[in-house]
């Protein structure tokens, strides 16, 4: 037994288990389908095209409520974080407004919009937006001040200097937010697809639950989860890409390449 | 070539929350000079350098550089300092060149290459030594032809013998270019090794100052050399 399979050899015992006890009637198909019920679940709605149409929507969902706040948080951050005017103008407005769970909005926002796409988007872009915004700002205004200070004296201007010294520095900061950022936005779009939708992952899920379809459920739990883990390899992924010099993320410092300034 | 400014310092003060730092400090310096100054600990040797680079701003006196009241940050002096300040997330060479104009970019690579560090252009600055670091932040400063070079402690923070290349590096760039230099140092004989004038600051002022006309490269176990490193450091640490 190699040690690469290890970590492997207690979750597909666990999966076996399952698929014996659906098999053998230990678990009824109505509390727990077995594995192989989920799968033939998903090749199902694969084909009849439901799948792809219902991903499609909570990922087009997520992606425009995520830009949309992580815009806005990102912009709001360094404008506070470089400019003393703007944050005595804007922060504290910004730390009280993050102490409200946004996900306690869900009334309102549905009084307000509806249950149509304009309310899943902008519950997801306010659930984004603190953590985008907090980590932002902390970045930029945690820039070391000596580095500052050095390239003041090398004649670097604003512009220069934003370029050059605040924006790199707060990067490692700024991909942190963008990680909280996505699981938030994932949360929120289970939440909001749950509670009120008519399509979606979270409506399949709801959808079947009537049905008694448990099999579907399950594959929309399981497709979440997917989903979760894929923006999560993202975000590492943009880390390796955008921190090259990061001794946390370089995959090795000293395999140099001639490379652009980032 | 000379390229140095002549710098004329006047009455400076400057004060922290009422303590007095500097105190009615005059110097002044011809172009192309290099002048060490020493000092205790917290003396405002530091505080004065800044005041001279343009970012802080005195209570009181003037910094005329080439006759002209400084008013903002000194375009064209360089300033080094004890950590190397070298951005992490740009190479070497981008370091290097920092703030100069693509079509100069050539002169950092050309010190770069003075200074030892040809083959590490496109290193991340995180994988240098300690005086490796040191001599990219000596190669960028010189990099822009600074007419003024404002030195605090660059090598404070080096081992003996790291310290000892560095300084035969600093003298030669420094006469090279021919910038008016102002080196803080804690070490009497880099001083005197260095500099064309010691300056002792103490009390806010300047309290004492040796012209050292010996020949260079100077020779450290020489009797002219010794005399006047012993003669500096007494007075130091009574001042
Ligand atoms: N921005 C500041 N605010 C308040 N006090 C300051 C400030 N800068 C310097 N000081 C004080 O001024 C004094 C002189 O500081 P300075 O850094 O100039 O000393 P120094 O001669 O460079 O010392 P060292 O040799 O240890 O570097 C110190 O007592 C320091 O606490
Ligand atoms: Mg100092």
């Amino acid at each position: 037994m190699t040690h690469r399979l290890f970590p492997w050899l207690v979750p597909l015992s666990l999966l076996i288990a399952w698929q014996a006890a659906g098999e053998f009637g230990w678990l009824s198909n109505r509390i727990m389908p077995a594995p192989s019920a989920v799968l033939r679940a998903g090749f199902r709605l694969a084909e009849s095209g439901e799948l792809a149409r219902h991903l499609g929507i909570s990922f087009q969902r997520a992606a425009s409520g995520f830009v949309i706040g992580g815009g806005l948080g990102l912009i709001l951050g360094i404008l506070t974080g470089a400019s003393r005017i703007a944050e005595s103008l804007i922060d504290s407005t910004m730390q009280m407004l993050r102490t409200m769970p946004h996900l306690a909005l869900i009334p309102l926002v549905i009084l307000w919009l509806g249950i149509g796409e304009a309310a899943k988007v902008f519950l997801v872009a306010l659930g984004v937006l603190f953590p985008v915004y907090l980590n932002t700002h902390h970045g930029v205004r945690n820039v070391d001040p000596g580095l500052i200070e050095m390239s003041r004296v090398h004649g670097l201007g604003r512009w220069g200097l934003f370029r050059r010294v605040l924006l790199p520095g707060a990067l490692p900061s700024i991909l942190v937010g963008v990680r909280f950022g996505l699981g938030v936005m994932w949360l929120t779009l289970i939440v909001a697809e749950t509670i009120a939708a008519a399509s979606g992952i979270g409506y399949l899920a709801m959808n079947a639950r009537e049905f008694l379809q448990t099999d579907v459920v399950v594959l929309s739990i399981l497709l979440y989860a997917l989903l979760g883990k894929l923006a999560d390899t993202i975000a590492r992924w943009l880390e390796h890409v955008l921190l090259p010099w990061h001794p946390a993320h370089a995959r090795s410092l000293s395999s140099s390449k001639p490379g652009e300034i980032p | 070539m000379n390229l140095g400014v002549d710098v004329e310092v006047t009455g400076l003060c400057r004060r922290f929350g009422g303590k007095v730092i500097l105190d009615q400090l005059n110097l002044s310096c011809r172009a192309g000079e290099f002048v060490a100054i020493v000092g205790r600990s917290g003396s405002g040797k530091s505080t004065f350098l800044r005041l001279l680079a343009g970012l802080d701003r005195p209570d009181d006196g003037d910094v005329r550089v080439e006759g002209k009241v400084l008013t903002g940050l000194c375009p064209s002096s360089r300033m080094m300092f004890q950590d190397s300040r070298l951005l992490p997330w740009l190479r070497v060479g981008d370091n290097a060149g920092l703030g100069l104009p693509k079509s100069e970019r050539k002169r950092s690579l050309e010190l770069l290459g003075q200074v030892g560090l040809a083959d590490r252009v496109t290193d991340w600055p995180a994988i240098l030594s300690g005086g490796q670091k040191q001599r990219v932040a000596l190669a960028r400063s010189l990099a822009a032809a600074p007419r003024l070079l404002l030195l605090d402690e660059p090598l404070g923070s080096l081992d003996a013998l790291t310290r000892l290349e560095m300084q035969q590096l600093i003298e030669t760039l420094v006469k090279e270019s021919g910038a008016t230099t102002i080196l803080i140092t804690h070490d009497v004989e880099e001083a005197v090794a260095l500099a064309d004038r010691v300056i002792l600051l103490a009390k806010g002022r300047l309290a004492h100052e040796w012209e050292i006309d010996l020949p260079r490269p100077r020779d450290r176990s020489g009797q002219g050399y010794v005399n006047l490193t012993r003669q500096i450091l007494g007075k130091v640490l009574v001042e």
